[in-house]
């Protein structure tokens, strides 16, 4: 099988790579440019560094299996980087893997690889495809520590069809030893933690230089009190802990932000104890089922059980059986049923019950 | 799958070296292995191989051989005739005039003078690709102490006026060093410096069969310039560091051998790009760069009417058909070349162009082969 895969220049993909190859496919390795610097210049840190792309360069040599560069710097600006500086311009928590899974490397890239005449591309995410009985189900990773099907939640089945993900039953110590048996010379990097494109730097300044918004406001509390300003709702997302004015006692958190008003509301952590909430924007991989049901309001967080209303066409509304902290509106919550992905949506800030 | 069944048309990045470059190489390599400056009887071997070399090479050019100064390549005699009468204690006033398509060693060496505080000027081209001169000469005043136009440019092979823009600067001050990167043109153009005036040019033997990292600066005996490199007291004191004697004596051979087999050469690759394109052109909604322009005979830049040329190129050379896009980025992404958007072409067209670049090494029938391959992923891709 003709398998275009995407390289970052990690551990992970490089195994992908290598391990197609080894079944015998023809592999052919793609970079995405995803970011660059005002003149093109390759960033320093994060991902997408030159460094990165020299990796695979070599990797795919190793491999002796054809490699390119492709750029996809003008999708991963407007949809991927715009979406999470407006995002944080309406005080939302964006989640830009989600973003950039979506129309990035499971659109564009898979347009690309479908012209290229391959049968499908493969990532280096945790995630499973399961062929139930012809069936195609997007699962959890078995290794559960770094599943990532959470921001793949908005696959269809009609794409899961021109998807591989080899990673889905193996462990990342594992992938580390397949990768120092093919002798790859990634077999030991560091996997990379942060957004990508802004690196190790405050995301503030990232959607600071970005936003032409004098959104200072006032910082109230639960009783509408006045007790401080700030200079920015983008600064603060739901739940945050720092930057706030010092309260005697008890430590304060953002519970929520009013991009209107330009307020943003503090209060105790009991506060952010949610229980309902509408997830808007659904798509499904999987035929959603009542019963069984469990949700992650975060990356790789506990699955929650719960139960599910329809609200209206796209839009369901998520009772959880326990209460939880971390529900932060702009983030996705993903239905699973078991390990299997039921699918997901944004989390709306229109009506948040606190419990 | 084996080169020979690659079909190679990016002669305007590299070439393959010739059979005769390569045996020259070795050659000197085993007799004059020595250090060309050095007092002994094997040194005086190394010099000899090099002196007749530069003699060999000048006479090509029409060039004295104390006018001939053997550098790393063309992107090394770029950098140094551009910036090295940039330097402390001239007139605030000195100011570079180039154009806005020259080769990225010319217009990054520009940038460096400019980020001293010297005034540099890019003449825009006009749409046809070919350098605005009234916009040019009206730059050039008392204080250009450099002006430079390339001869042909490397990404559509536009001839650039360089005779007459020489004529006219000069008569607005005759003081003015004209430098000319001539790196493309030598490979489908005979040139002499003198008759066109040039009084500097940037050379490169990789793109005419000589070895990668071997070229030469010309500069006419009128003109000094301050060294780039600074160290021994090699080429007259004017280029520090052991010279590459085995690889200049590969590029005299590479070029002797292009120079006596040239229109053998040429008329190849004028025939196999003419069949290229007349294909290309009868099968699909193309544009042929500078078509009714006068062009080199070995490049042809043909944009493809809504095909991303990223994604082409990918599948031609997957399908055993090198060619190339623009300029590569640090990450190796191919990104749309500078010199079409100095064209005015703008942003639905600029992401369709790839460059074909014919050389000594196609053989008839290759362009012919050539549109078969692309005309199959058009298929694919539309």
């Amino acid at each position: 099988m003709k398998i275009l895969v995407a390289m970052s220049g990690g551990v992970d993909s490089s195994v992908v790579a290598g391990l197609l190859k080894s079944e015998g496919h023809e592999v052919i390795g793609v970079t995405m440019k995803l970011w660059e610097g005002p003149n093109g210049e390759m960033p320093e840190t994060g991902c997408c560094t030159a460094s990165d792309s020299e990796d695979a360069r070599k990797v795919a040599a190793k491999l002796d299996i054809p490699y390119y560069v492709l750029d996809h710097t003008k999708s991963f600006s407007e949809d991927v980087v715009g979406n999470f500086v407006n995002m944080y311009a309406k005080g939302l928590t964006p989640n830009p893997c989600v973003e950039c899974n979506r129309s990035v490397k499971f659109d564009h890239f898979l347009e690309q690889a479908k012209k290229l005449n391959c049968e499908k591309v493969a990532t280096g995410h945790y995630a499973k495809i399961v062929n139930n009985g012809g069936e195609l189900e997007l699962h959890k990773a078995d290794y559960l520590n770094k599943d990532q099907s959470y921001v793949l939640h908005m696959l269809t089945k009609d794409k899961l069809k021109f998807i591989d993900f080899p990673l889905g039953k193996i462990t990342k110590p594992e992938v580390r030893q397949i990768a120092a048996e093919l002798g790859l010379r990634t077999a030991f990097k560091k996997d990379s933690q942060d957004i990508c494109f802004v690196g190790k730097k405050d995301y503030r300044n990232f959607v600071n230089k970005r936003i032409d918004i004098s959104s200072s406001g006032d910082i109230i509390d639960n009783e509408g009190e006045i007790i401080g300003s700030h200079t920015g709702v983008h600064e603060f997302t739901v739940g945050q802990r720092k930057g706030l004015p010092g309260g005697q006692g008890e430590p304060r958190y953002v519970t929520k932000i009013n991009v209107s008003s330009k307020q943003v509301q503090v209060g105790k952590k009991e506060d952010l104890l949610v229980s309902d909430f509408l997830i808007e924007d659904v798509s499904y991989v999987d035929v959603l089922e009542t019963t069984g049901l469990s949700i992650q309001t975060r990356y790789n967080s506990d699955d929650l059980p719960c139960k599910v209303k329809l609200v209206k066409e796209g839009e369901l509304e998520i009772n959880l059986n326990e209460p939880t902290y971390g529900v932060a509106p702009g983030q996705f919550g993903v239905l699973y049923q078991g390990s299997k992905l039921i699918g997901g949506g944004r989390i709306s800030s229109k009506i948040l019950q606190n419990a | 799958m084996k080169n020979s069944d690659y079909l190679y048309l990016d002669h305007a990045a590299t070439t393959p070296m010739r059979e005769v470059a390569l045996k020259a190489f070795i050659e000197a390599e085993n007799e004059g292995y020595a250090n060309s400056s050095g007092g002994h009887n094997l040194s005086r071997k190394a010099k000899n191989i090099l002196e007749e070399s530069r003699e060999q090479i000048a006479n090509v050019f029409g060039a004295a051989p104390n006018e001939i100064i053997f550098t790393s390549g063309g992107t090394e005699a770029d950098n140094w005739i551009i910036k090295s009468l940039f330097i402390k204690g001239i007139s605030p006033n000195s100011n570079l005039v180039t154009t806005n398509i020259e080769h990225e060693a010319v217009l990054a060496s520009a940038e460096w003078i400019k980020l001293n505080d010297y005034k540099v000027t890019f003449a825009e081209c006009l749409d046809n690709g070919i350098v605005d001169a009234e916009k040019f000469l009206s730059e050039i005043d008392e204080s250009t102490i450099v002006a430079s136009v390339m001869l042909a440019n490397n990404e559509t092979g536009i001839v650039q006026p360089v005779h007459n823009l020489i004529k006219k600067t000069l008569e607005k001050n005759n003081e003015t060093l004209f430098h000319s990167d001539v790196v493309q043109a030598v490979v489908s153009k005979k040139i002499d410096f003198h008759k066109i005036g040039i009084q500097s040019a940037a050379i490169s033997a990789h793109k005419i069969g000589g070895p990668k990292g071997v070229g030469a600066m010309f500069l006419n005996n009128k003109f000094k310039l301050p060294s780039l490199f600074h160290g021994g007291k090699q080429e007259l004191e004017r280029r520090a560091g052991t010279v590459n004697v085995a690889g200049v004596a590969s590029f005299a051979a590479a070029l002797k051998e292009q120079q006596e087999n040239f229109d053998l050469e040429i008329n190849i690759i004028k025939k196999e790009k003419e069949i290229f394109e007349t294909i290309i052109k009868d099968n699909f909604n193309v544009k042929v760069i500078g078509e009714e322009e006068e062009r080199l005979a070995h490049i042809s830049n043909i944009q493809f009417e809504n095909i991303n040329s990223e994604v082409l190129m990918v599948d031609l050379d997957l399908n055993g058909l090198g060619v190339s896009r623009g300029s590569a980025c640090a990450s190796g992404a191919q990104k749309p070349s500078h010199v079409l958007e100095a064209m005015g072409i703008g942003k639905d067209n600029i992401n369709n162009h790839l460059r074909f670049s014919f050389g000594w090494s196609t053989d008839s029938g290759d362009g012919k082969k050539a549109a078969n391959i692309v005309l199959n992923s058009l298929e694919n891709l539309s």
